[in-house]
């Protein structure tokens, strides 16, 4: 596990008093403090060499309940690179309010916005705490635990009733005339000229939210000057559906198929990270059964290929190559093709489960996955052929959009982003969930962090996913069918199962995550008792933070370069709005 | 487990000078194009070719009725929830209403279940009947954990995936509907998909190998589906 150390904290203890340990029998310790001591507090973890947590990875708020005092409580997750470890370090909002931590992480500036959007908490001395997915005017904090999991619906919006068209339904599956606030004209006028206060130059370009080639519904502004950009600014929650919100009022299993329509297009690693921090939650991780971790192993990796082919078609789509978009959308058809046939659904696919998979492989599986991986070398040759040594392609992506190693750690940035970069952040091989530790795999790692770094880092990353899946292959061909692919618990206070009923959380919290092709997608579970329902259930989603960096590799760069700079980043709007 | 450097001048060579005058780049890309201008078409001309979806494919609900192949636990579930035993073709539902605990969006289901109208002396007296199974699947995220909550394997996924109607109305089935997709796609498929205690089996086929529509997909060169275990048959 990487966490750091109770000796370690101890060491701490001794130089700030003012320090807090709560140990946690369950491998991780964190450290509390009172919100005046903690900038001077991270400033000396950042900088220390026997610590050195330069690495931004999370930010956020729980709240506990409209009676407690104080109520709001904030939660900082740090990585340090040189240790390979990390730290949660919390600290009481009283007053509702909490310092601002972006003149040390400029990272964590969206984490902010998110959490004054989301509990109204204020951070003193951020610049432009302005809401994050939200519009301006809307009145409410939904993250709050006062706030109603159907909303306040106070707008009336006659149209979804269909009454002229059909006879009126009865009863539960009746639709109500009232809707939640929505957003209007002028309410999003006032957001964008909130997001953008100062306009430097004449032209301010909108793009978005409805264009294809932001792959989804972000909304950015350009402030330009000809056609180099000035300054940028990012408006989503175009598709903010309050995942986190519907989470924490279901159990962990049937948080799943919710979780599949974040990520859409790697469904399976987006499943794989809940599964993860649920089971390191109830202390099973490493009890699950060899088949169910091998053939979880093999999935993910399989769904990392997919993902990667959905991004290098749609990015040589956009820069002009439309022949690669075919290419690779003829191999993805054949992985939802086995992905159907094993899970039933080709997309929003839901079969891990928390303690395993929820069925057995079928007759021939694995003979399709490997024919598929035998031939699929081939095919990325062919797109290599195509794409890599192409002087327009060199063009367009060679030192554009440079990321530099400064920018990682500031940014939280994770995934192939952070690997281009020249960061070898890798959970697979930090955290050794499932099988990764038992597969031979190398990360790969770019130099200078530029467009082409990125494109070359995701093609060797399908080389070495082809080498696990085959790796899992030959290890799951020695299994007999009558091994187990569930986890069955021995002790009696545990009940955990395949659908979901009454399966239980221990008191606790966690942090952990899963690799995913868009950067770390991290869960933080916190449960001040047992029970069915996770109390908080935080989504560290790795494509939020990847896109943070966005306006920044934009000043100063052509129009042209916002197409290449968002395809290397690779958001999904589903994941970053949640 | 390592760390493999990638990058320009790394494992990838700039261009050369030759390259660049005579576009030797270009040609490689075109070498490429022009190879697969002489293969097999691979899409397939939906709707005058189907692709048979896989057994496991989670599609439209359907209610399974008796007709033999229960699972062996299927007369003490009756018993345990007071439900008046079914005979061949009655509905096997016992509203015991797992389905809808186990949802993530309850709001699906409308189910209930009636004491039966007989006297007092009749064998039926004082048992139940489910009388109202109505699903309402434009909320349905066909995630499947109903048809894992049943515990008589009455309500499954069929392959049926289009599931479109004018208005709201036509997404609420109720429970003759939801009878009549299931009889007949166990009439269809069931062969593939159950076994005889209603169980998914192991010799359950990822999907169905003679299937010329999704050969078209494989590039003409489907796999051959043999045993995963080294113990399958």
């Amino acid at each position: 596990m990487s966490w750091i150390t109770l000796d370690k904290i101890n060491e701490l203890k001794e130089k700030f008093e003012f320090i807090q340990i709560n140990e946690n029998e369950k491998g991780f310790h964190s450290v509390e403090l009172p919100k005046e001591n903690l900038k001077q507090f991270l400033r000396f973890l950042k900088d220390d060499p026997d610590y050195s947590f330069k690495m931004f990875i999370d930010w956020t708020i729980i709240d506990h309940g409209a009676k407690a005092e104080p109520r709001f409580q904030g939660v900082l997750i740090l990585f340090s690179p040189e240790y390979k470890e990390r730290i949660i370090i919390k600290t009481w909002a009283t007053d509702e309010t909490l310092p601002t931590l972006t003149d040390i992480w400029p990272g964590a500036k969206w984490a902010e916005r998110e959490a004054w959007d989301m509990f109204g908490i204020k951070f003193d001395g951020h610049k432009n705490l302005v809401r994050m997915f939200l519009w301006e005017t809307y009145p409410y904090h939904p993250l709050r635990k006062d706030f109603p999991l159907k909303g306040h619906q106070e707008v009336e919006l006659p149209s979804l009733n269909e009454k002229e068209r059909m006879d009126q339904l009865e009863g539960l599956q009746n639709y109500s005339r009232m809707h939640t606030a929505l957003p209007t004209l002028e309410d999003l006028e006032i957001t964008q000229k909130k997001r953008m206060p100062n306009k430097k130059s004449q032209v301010v370009l909108n793009w978005g939210p409805l264009h294809p080639g932001t792959h989804g519904t972000i909304w950015f502004l350009f402030d330009m000057e000809s056609e180099y950009v000035q300054d940028c600014d990012i408006i989503i929650g175009q598709l903010h559906r309050g995942v986190e919100k519907i989470a924490e009022n279901l159990n962990v299993q049937q948080i799943l198929p919710y979780t599949d329509r974040m990520d859409y297009i790697a469904s399976m690693n987006e499943n794989h990270s809940v599964c993860v921090a649920a089971e390191k939650l109830l202390g099973i991780h490493e009890k699950i059964p060899p088949k169910a971790k091998y053939i979880r192993t093999m999935l993910a990796e399989l769904s990392r290929i997919n993902s990667h082919l959905l991004w290098l078609g749609t990015y040589a789509l956009d820069l002009g190559a439309l022949t690669m978009f075919l290419y690779t959308f003829r191999e993805r058809e054949k992985i939802m093709d086995i992905f159907e046939g094993i899970t039933g659904a080709r997309f929003t696919i839901n079969y891990f489960r928390v303690g395993g998979v929820y069925a057995d492989l079928p007759y021939g599986a694995l003979d399709a996955i490997e024919h598929f991986i035998k031939d699929f070398p081939t095919r990325l040759s062919d797109y290599e052929n195509l794409l890599t040594r192409n002087r327009i392609w060199l063009k367009r992506n060679v030192d554009v959009g440079v990321i530099t190693e400064q920018d990682v750690y500031d940014y939280g940035l994770t995934g192939a982003v952070a690997r281009a970069a020249g960061v070898p952040y890798d959970l697979r091989i930090i955290d050794k969930y499932d099988a990764y530790s038992e597969v031979e795999f190398d990360v790969p790692v770019g130099e200078k962090g530029d467009s082409y770094d990125r494109y070359l880092v995701r093609i060797e990353e399908m080389k070495q996913s082809s080498r696990i899946v085959q790796q899992c292959i030959d290890k799951l061909r020695k299994m007999s069918k009558n091994d187990p692919f569930f986890f069955e618990p021995e002790d009696k206070k545990m009940k955990i199962t395949i659908d979901g009923r009454g399966t239980k959380l221990f008191k606790g919290e966690v942090y952990a995550g899963a690799d995913n092709p868009r950067g770390e997608l991290g869960v933080y579970i916190y449960m001040p008792k047992d029970g069915i329902k996770p109390y908080r259930f935080r989504l560290r989603s790795g494509a939020f933070y990847n896109l943070q960096i966005f306006p920044k590799l934009m000043i100063g760069r052509p129009i042209a370069d916002a197409i290449t700079i968002l395809s290397t980043i690779d958001p999904v709007v589903g994941e970053t709005d949640r | 487990m390592g760390i493999k450097k990638v990058g320009l001048n790394r494992n990838i060579q700039p261009q050369s000078l030759t390259e660049k005058i005579f576009f030797l780049d270009f040609m490689k890309g075109l070498r490429t194009t022009i190879k697969h201008l002489f293969k097999k078409v691979i899409t397939v001309d939906f709707p005058f070719e189907l692709v048979e979806p896989a057994p496991r494919f989670r599609g439209i609900h359907g209610l399974r009725n008796v007709d033999g192949t229960e699972k062996d636990d299927f007369q003490a579930w009756v018993k345990k929830l007071k439900i008046k035993p079914p005979e061949m073709g009655e509905t096997r539902c016992i509203a015991c209403k797992f389905c809808q605990a186990a949802c993530p969006v309850p709001e699906i289901f409308v189910i209930k279940a009636d004491k039966l109208d007989v006297p007092e002396d009749h064998p039926h007296h004082g048992l139940k009947v489910m009388t109202q199974f109505d699903m309402d699947l434009s909320k349905c995220m066909f995630c499947g954990l109903c048809t894992l909550a049943c515990p008589t394997i009455c309500i499954i996924h069929t392959d049926v995936y289009d599931l479109s109607a004018y208005t709201r109305r036509g997404c609420v089935l109720d429970k003759e509907t939801l009878s009549k997709i299931a009889d007949d796609f166990v009439a269809r498929r069931g062969k593939e998909k159950y076994d005889e205690k209603s169980q998914w089996p192991d010799w359950q086929k990822i999907w169905d190998d003679a299937d010329k529509a999704r050969a078209k997909a494989w590039d003409n060169n489907p796999p051959k589906l043999g045993p995963n275990y080294a113990d399958q048959q």
